[in-house]
This record gives C-alpha cells, structure tokens and sequence, in this order.
C-alpha cells in the first residue's frame, strides 16, 4: 500500500480461541502496583 | 472505533478492536477523519456512497489530487474488508462469561512487614503501617499463606508471590525460610513459583543479593531518580535522604542481573513534574530496566498530581520518547515500563480486558494472615475478604471483583486505551470515587498519553 503501513498483523479476535488461560503473570506483581498495565505483558500460551 | 492521533511528525491509526495499528500518511488520515465523524453508519456501505464522494470533497478541500484520493480509498477499503480498520467490538458477552468462570487464586502479594526504614511521603502504606501498627509476618504464616495458594490454585502452574511491604529486607529471615519452603512444596504439587521482591534498597547486603540473584524472577528497587528529587521524597524517619546508601547497591545489583529481571522504579510527584530527568538519570548510571510512574494521591496532599499538571506530564512523556528513539538508534536504549508494547505477541484479548485479577486470582496477605483483594485495599476493613486458615470467607468481594471488567465500566466504554489498561486500577477508582467499577480520571488521561507514545516509538524505529 502506498499511503499506508501497518505496524502489526495480529488480529485480536483470534486471540478469543486460545486465550484465557491465566498463565501470564498479573499485571500488579511487575513493577507498576498503582495502575494497571497490560499491554506489554507476553502470553505465555503462543 | 478507531483512534487516531499526530505525535513526533507521525500519523498514526488505532484500530481499537482488532488492536491493527497503521501509520499513515497526511491523506489517509484526513479520509480517516471524515469516517470517523460519521462512524454510526456502516463505514464499508458509507465508503461506497455518493454521499461519501461529496463530503470527502468539501472535507479534503482540494488539497489531494483524485488519482491519489482514489488510491487512498482504494487502501483503507482493503483494511476494512480485512478486518483491520473500524472493526466491531465482540468482546462484551465472552468477556462477561470468562468472567463467570469459576476464578483460581494465581499470585499473592507477601505483606512480610508493616514496618520500613524510610519515611517516604507519598507512601499510600503510611510508612509501611497501613493505618495499622508495625507488624511482620511470621514463618507460620507465611507457610499457610503459599499452602493457601497452591490449594486454591486448581491446575494453574505457574505461581506468583510478590514479597512486598513496608520493607520485606526488615524481615528477610522470614523471606528466605518462605523461598525455601515453596521450592519443597512445588515440587511436591507440580507447581512453579516465581518469587518477586520489592525493596528499598537499605539493608540490601551481599548475602541478600545472592540469594535473590539465584531466586527472585523479578526485583523492584526504588528509587524516585535525581539525588535531590529521591531524598526530597525518600528521606530516613530523621528526615536524613536515602540516595547515597542505596545508589552503589542498586548498581551493583542490576549489573548481577545482567540488566534484566528487575526494575528501578521511582515515582513522580507535583514536585518534579520535570520526570523526564529523572529517568534519563537513572538511564545515565548505566539501568536498563526503568519505571517511573506518576504519583496516586489525594487532591489535598501538596505533592499530588492535579489536573493542571496534565499538559506539562505530556509535554515530558514526549520528550521522553524521542530520547529513547534517539538513544535506542544509537544502540544505547533503555525500557521504560509504561512504554513498554507488545505489538505482536502481547496478551490475549480475555487478558486485556478482564481487569487486573484482584480479589480474585491476586489476593494481598497481611502480616497476621488477612486476605484483602490487593495491597491497596489492605486497612481498608470492609474489604476483609478472610484469612489464609480459612481461606476466602467474605464472597461477595471475590464476585464483586469478579464482575469488575471494563464493560462494567462506563468510562471505559468509549476509550481507545481499554485494551492496553484492562479498564485501570480498582483501588485507584475506589480512592476517588467511592467505587470499583469507576475510573481514576487523571490516571486515565495519562495512559492513555503513554500508550499514544509508545505506540509513536514503534512507528519511529520499525523506519
């Protein structure tokens, strides 16, 4: 595409069939425990 | 949805449900405005419209050719018709019915002192004590709280406990026997903790490192940065600073860890609203690992963070990221934690929006044994949830928590950040409104700052 570059390809509706199995680690026990941070957390079930 | 905003001469394009990101250029981006404004409709009926040939040509002002407007169209269609650009939310009911699920405790967070050494101000334990007395936890204790953990941990393997305070090195006898005992008992249960410790550095010796270095998967040292921003909020109960003590071992102990595995993190206050010094700082002394986040406080507390300060924390987020492109091209980059983005393997979309787990799968323990749904709520009575003889007693917490998501949330309902913050902080929502399921609004406004950058460095260094 000329006008437009995608940075990533994963779509997060796939992650609806294998997700959820809890083994990542909670968000709180990382180094924030005053806010909530996700997003730069890795699955631990790819 | 679809957020998209400018920042450090990139265009940049969320495509909030499917998590696609898009950089685009000018073009694109003010066709993207334009179906933003009419997002009610069907943007793939709307896009094949008249009406849609006439509002783009009153919109792009005859700033584009029609050989390029129609090649833009031509590409935002292909991202529609696959699936990466205004795609629907269809997260609400799994979402709700994976919250549903019968819930597994998976970590714990160790209050193994009510004490400390240091006076930090803005500490929300009141110098370790949570609105209680000095108190550390003993090995009995202890032993029934991983016992609790592992029985109430159904078939999760992988098992977090966080050794947390006030201080956890005023009691590390305590922390060492625990350690010790939980590495019996993993192997007994086929299990696998991964201990944590979060220190402030002042009695951190050499046999204390050795034995973290050989069992801790993570340490979190504090330290707020500069020498006179740490001792101004960091200082001994005789008003004495802390910095020079803890510097060298700080140091010492990153390097042991090979520069990873741990994190120097410091917080912000309305005192150095500057913070962008701060971490270059502690980058300056050689730490890879680096987290400084802004202070949680009531408005009345003269160090809080206020509305006002908005501007000048942005202004800083983004000095910052340009810092760290400018050195991560050099090839001397650092991690700044709430920068941090995993664009391709990061979490699943049951994790991004389930919450945090507290109260749930992340319980704190007191020193005498309480439960309480995180170590924010600790002292806060009617949050008791029960104890690690009986386990969790108070239900109505555990599944008041458990329907804590942010569909449950309606501030969330409209923000791009949902799938990057998991809907917030349920204390910090309860802190300034009285309620779980509300948010912190000024805790918002800077995540999503955050996010917006550290999607920014992506785009700058995937050039």
């Amino acid at each position: 595409m000329k006008h437009i570059k995608t940075l990533n390809t994963k779509n997060l509706k796939n992650t609806m069939k294998k997700g959820g199995c809890g083994e990542c680690q909670t968000s709180c026990q990382s180094a924030c425990k005053t806010s909530c941070t996700v997003g730069n957390q890795s699955c631990e079930n790819k | 949805m679809v957020h998209q905003y400018k920042n450090n001469g990139y265009n940049i394009v969320l495509d909030v449900n499917s998590g696609a990101i898009h950089v685009v250029d000018d073009l694109v981006y003010d066709v993207i405005a334009l179906l933003c404004e009419n997002a009610s409709l069907d943007v793939s009926q709307y896009i094949s419209d008249r009406t849609f040939e006439n509002d783009l040509n009153n919109h792009l002002k005859g700033h584009y050719s029609r050989e390029e407007i129609k090649e833009a169209i031509r590409d935002i269609k292909e991202l529609v018709e696959d699936e990466s650009l205004f795609t629907k939310d269809i997260y609400q009911e799994y979402i709700m019915d994976f919250k549903k699920r019968k819930t597994v405790v998976k970590a714990l967070c160790l209050h193994i002192a009510h004490d400390c050494n240091l006076a930090c101000k803005y500490c929300f334990a009141e110098e370790g004590e949570y609105h209680g007395k000095r108190a550390i936890m003993s090995y009995e204790v202890g032993k029934k709280a991983l016992d609790f953990l592992i029985a109430n941990s159904g078939n999760r393997k992988n098992l977090e406990v966080d050794f947390f305070g006030g201080e956890p090195l005023m009691n590390w006898q305590v922390v060492k026997d625990l350690v010790i005992y939980g590495r019996e008992q993993e192997v007994i249960h086929d299990k696998k903790f991964r201990f944590t410790l979060t220190t402030n550095g002042v009695l951190l010796n050499e046999d204390i490192l050795e034995f973290a270095n050989q069992e801790m998967s993570n340490i979190v040292l504090s330290i707020d940065g500069r020498p006179e921003v740490h001792d101004y909020m960091r200082p001994f109960r005789n008003g004495k600073g802390s910095y020079e003590l803890i510097i060298p071992k700080f140091i010492k102990t990153a390097e042991r860890r090979n520069q990873t595995n741990y994190y120097v993190r410091g917080t912000f206050t309305h005192h150095n609203l500057d913070f962008s010094n701060d971490v270059l700082h502690l980058a300056d002394l050689g730490f890879k690992q680096i987290s400084v986040e802004p202070v949680v406080s009531a408005d009345e507390e003269e160090y809080a963070i206020k509305k006002e300060d908005i501007p000048q924390i942005y202004e800083e987020y983004d000095k910052l990221a340009k810092e760290m492109i400018r050195r991560e091209k050099e090839g001397n980059g650092f991690n700044f934690f709430h920068f941090m983005i995993d664009l391709e393997g990061g979490p699943c979309v049951a994790k991004r929006l389930s919450g945090c787990g507290s109260g749930t799968e992340y319980l704190a323990v007191t020193p005498w044994g309480d439960l309480y749904p995180c170590h924010q709520f600790v002292g806060e009575e009617g949050f008791l949830m029960g104890n690690v003889e009986e386990g969790v007693i108070n239900t109505e917490i555990r599944d008041e928590f458990k329907l804590c998501n942010v569909y449950a949330k309606d501030k969330c309902k409209n923000c791009f950040a949902r799938f990057y913050c998991s809907g917030g902080c349920a204390a910090n929502s309860y802190k300034f409104h009285g309620s779980i399921t509300d948010a912190y609004d000024v805790g918002c406004e800077l995540q999503r700052k955050r996010i917006e950058c550290a999607i920014m460095i992506k785009a700058a260094l995937a050039e």
